[in-house]
């Protein structure tokens, strides 16, 4: 019986804990930013780094005197990668933290799964590394991306690849994503548009294991390909890097911000050698940016290790370009930060410099990509795509 | 005697309409936005429970009904500029249509969208069921685990129609509290008088022992086929349901993590009981919605899984039944005289039929 009572208290609290409001949005506190992010479940990988940089920049402005007089305050909820939560958060944002504007997220579903509901709400939304182009079109106009889109990096490597490795290339995707199927559409367009030829279109199963059945697609071809361009999620790129060197195609394998993980390293190993892609910064405590070095040590000071990759950097940037934003607004109001937000002109972000405009919500920023070499990620290029194929 | 017996669900129907009419007019998104969760999920669960906890055939598809409810309508409502832009491919007959006929401010569209999903999911179920009815026990749930991979695959590579691996969005957001409760209602209706049906009553008794049920001239085919249409009929519903209510999705998001919550309600409720089901779901999204703001207090993510997880083993292990068994909460027998003694004796009786 007193267990059952236990039981009962338990529920009772819980529920109760449900239904008591958050916290009041009065205008003298702090100055609410929302931060959404899915830190558990599968896009955690990304999330986390992203959720840790993010507060890190609210702790540094925080430091530095806060904003138009008042400190802010990151409020940041966990969307779990669950759809019907993320939709749900977006609202607890809006009535019960009254925030004035929501950062996070790095995946297209999350983002449009929050969209309609900020943007109804009339607020600004700056998402850290969603990187389809399309999404401003898709939620509206108080949507902004803090990276660049997928058609730039796309355009970045096949022009990079076109220059340095050949003109006839190879093009893996993974078909069961958003991102690297939009990767390896942009890069064809680019590519085939350079006056490149693809010998071998090829897509594979999300999450799979065993590519040896591309592979020998591969082998077969009369003409082996100068580079292989491979659209891969983080989770992929280890075993499918590595497979193809163990199946001996040694050309270059190009790919996008996919790779931009330890694993590659760790689970290809020295298969990950002449292995290049596009991303937002180099994470590295030697060859990055000024201000990259001073990210990397204001975050291992904070959680104790490196940034896990460029995610953090963009959740640092997020956080950053909605301040600059708030501050050359100089209220909180929300039409007047997103019309500050458009009006955003060379803002260096550590992850390249952020420009928008009143019909460009997506930045035209630099890509950087990175050449595998050493066992290491070391600088390979910085580019600026000539020409970027439509979102 | 018979308006006796509707006191008891008319004041819960009075009650709920109370607090959906108080939440629309209070305006909070948020607590909205929960209560058609919480609506749509009971759909999700009262349904799956018709299939699995009448019939004892425990689907692990069911999701794959839901994505095919949630594609089909939202390909019928999706305004002709969106489909322009997203789906250029299109069959021209598919291409030119869009569900937005209105009756007055009734979006008469959407129902009718809403209802040719669960048409066309019904049939799909039947021509599916035909073959995966046959199986028992653990065989029909790899089978209908089958079912949901391959209708993934399917959505993953109909590009014309479901945008493949991106995501479908910019679905009109039909989608409030009174269709999401109507439609709970119905489905709460019909499942309830399903088990108190002929019907009902021979799904579970070839549930409790086929061979005694087919020995005495019960049909174990038909019953089974029968609550596994209907159901893929409402999953498919509350998958328009929440096209129209998310407004966008891919097909990453009807798999495993949907399948497994929506499972989790039905077992903690108890299946085969239909109130079970509703106490099921609601605590479940309490409890959930509890521990997410402990967590955002206390920094610990990830904790509302694990507790959850672990609720939901001790009752595995504590309460195999769930909290309420196969036992129901009486609405219609409170109010009859002597109805304490009537319902207590009928949870007795099937508390006898269960062991």
């Amino acid at each position: 019986m007193k267990s059952k009572l236990f039981a009962l208290l338990v529920i009772a609290a819980l529920i109760f804990a449900a239904c008591s409001p958050g916290g009041g949005g009065a205008a003298a506190g702090p100055i609410k930013i929302g931060g959404g992010f899915a830190l558990t479940g599968d896009e955690s990988a990304l999330d986390l780094p992203a959720a840790n940089g993010a507060k890190l920049a609210a702790k540094e402005i925080n430091a530095a005197g806060g904003v138009l007089g008042r400190q802010i305050e990151l409020v940041v909820h966990d969307s779990q990668y669950k759809m019907d939560v993320t939709a749900q958060i977006a609202k607890q944002f809006i009535e019960q933290d009254k925030v004035v504007g929501v950062v996070g997220f790095t995946d297209t579903d999350s983002v449009l799964a929050a969209g309609p509901a900020i943007q109804g709400a009339g607020l600004p939304f700056i998402t850290a590394g969603a990187t389809s182009p399309k999404i401003p079109t898709q939620v509206g106009n108080m949507m902004f991306l803090a990276c660049f889109g997928d058609n730039v990096q796309a355009a970045a490597g096949a022009e990079y690849a076109f220059k340095n490795f050949g003109k006839n290339a190879y093009l893996l995707w993974d078909k069961g994503v958003e991102y690297t199927t939009l990767l390896g559409g942009y890069f064809k367009a680019r590519f085939t548009e350079l006056g490149g030829t693809l010998a071998l279109e090829d897509s594979y199963d999300d999450k799979a294991t065993d590519f040896s059945a591309q592979i020998a697609k591969v082998k077969a071809l009369a003409q082996q390909p100068d580079f292989y361009y491979i659209a891969a999620m983080p989770y992929n790129v280890g075993p499918v890097v590595k497979q193809f060197r163990d199946a001996g195609l040694t050309g270059p394998i190009v790919g996008g911000d996919g790779y931009d993980t330890p694993d590659i390293l760790s689970v290809a190993g020295a298969a990950a050698e002449n292995v290049w892609f596009t991303t937002h910064a180099l994470i590295d405590a030697q060859g990055g940016t000024p201000g990259i070095k001073k990210f990397i040590a204001a975050y291992n000071k904070e959680y104790g290790h490196d940034p896990e990759n460029a995610f953090a950097a963009l959740g640092y940037d997020s956080v950053y370009l909605f301040v600059d934003a708030l501050k050359r607004a100089g209220s909180t109001d929300a039409a007047a930060i997103k019309k500050a937000l458009e009006e955003t002109k060379n803002f260096p972000a550590i992850t390249g410099s952020i420009t928008f405009s009143a019909d460009a919500h997506v930045p035209q920023k630099g890509v950087t990509l990175i050449k595998i070499a050493g066992g290491k990620f070391t600088l390979g290029a910085e580019i600026v795509p000539e020409k970027v194929p439509a979102p | 005697m018979t308006s006796r017996r509707l006191i008891g669900p008319s004041i819960a129907i009075l009650v709920l309409a109370v607090v959906l009419t108080l939440l629309q007019v209070s305006g909070l998104a948020f607590w909205q936005g929960l209560f058609v969760n919480l609506g749509i999920f009971l759909i999700l669960v009262l349904s799956l429970n018709l299939s699995s906890g009448f019939t004892g055939v425990f689907s692990l598809g069911h999701i794959g009904f839901m994505a095919l409810g949630a594609y089909t309508a939202a390909i019928l409502t999706l305004p002709l500029r969106e489909k322009h832009d997203y789906l250029p491919n299109l069959p021209a007959w598919l291409a030119g249509v869009h569900f937005d006929f209105h009756l007055g401010p009734f979006p008469i569209g959407f129902l009718a969208a809403t209802l040719i999903a669960g048409v066309l999911v019904g049939l799909i179920a039947w021509l599916v069921g035909l073959v995966l009815m046959r199986l028992s026990g653990h065989f029909v749930a790899v089978a209908t685990l089958g079912f949901l991979v391959i209708v993934r695959v399917v959505l993953f590579n109909a590009d014309d129609f479901t945008r493949g691996s991106r995501t479908f969005s910019n679905v009109t957001p039909y989608t409030d509290l009174w269709w999401v409760w109507a439609w709970a209602l119905i489905v709460l209706y019909v499942v309830w008088r399903i088990k108190r049906s002929p019907f009902g009553r021979s799904m579970l008794a070839q549930r409790e022992d086929r061979w005694a049920a087919q020995s005495i001239g019960i049909d174990v085919m038909r019953p089974r086929l029968l609550a596994f249409v209907i159901s893929a009929v409402f999953t498919a519903i509350a998958g328009s349901l929440y096209a129209h209510f998310i407004t966008s999705f891919s097909p990453t998001v009807f798999y495993f993590d949907l399948t497994f919550r929506v499972i989790t309600m039905m077992v903690i409720g108890g299946m085969g009981s239909v109130s079970g089901s509703v106490i099921g779901t609601v605590l479940v999204i309490a409890i959930g919605e509890g521990l997410r703001r402990i967590e955002d207090a206390t920094l610990l993510y990830g904790l509302s899984q694990i507790i959850l997880a672990v609720i939901f083993l001790f009752i595995i292990i504590y309460r195999r039944d769930g909290l309420l068994g196969q036992r129901e909460i009486p609405l219609d027998r409170l109010f009859l005289r002597g109805g304490d003694a009537s319902a207590r004796q009928s949870a007795q009786v099937s508390d006898v039929n269960r062991s």
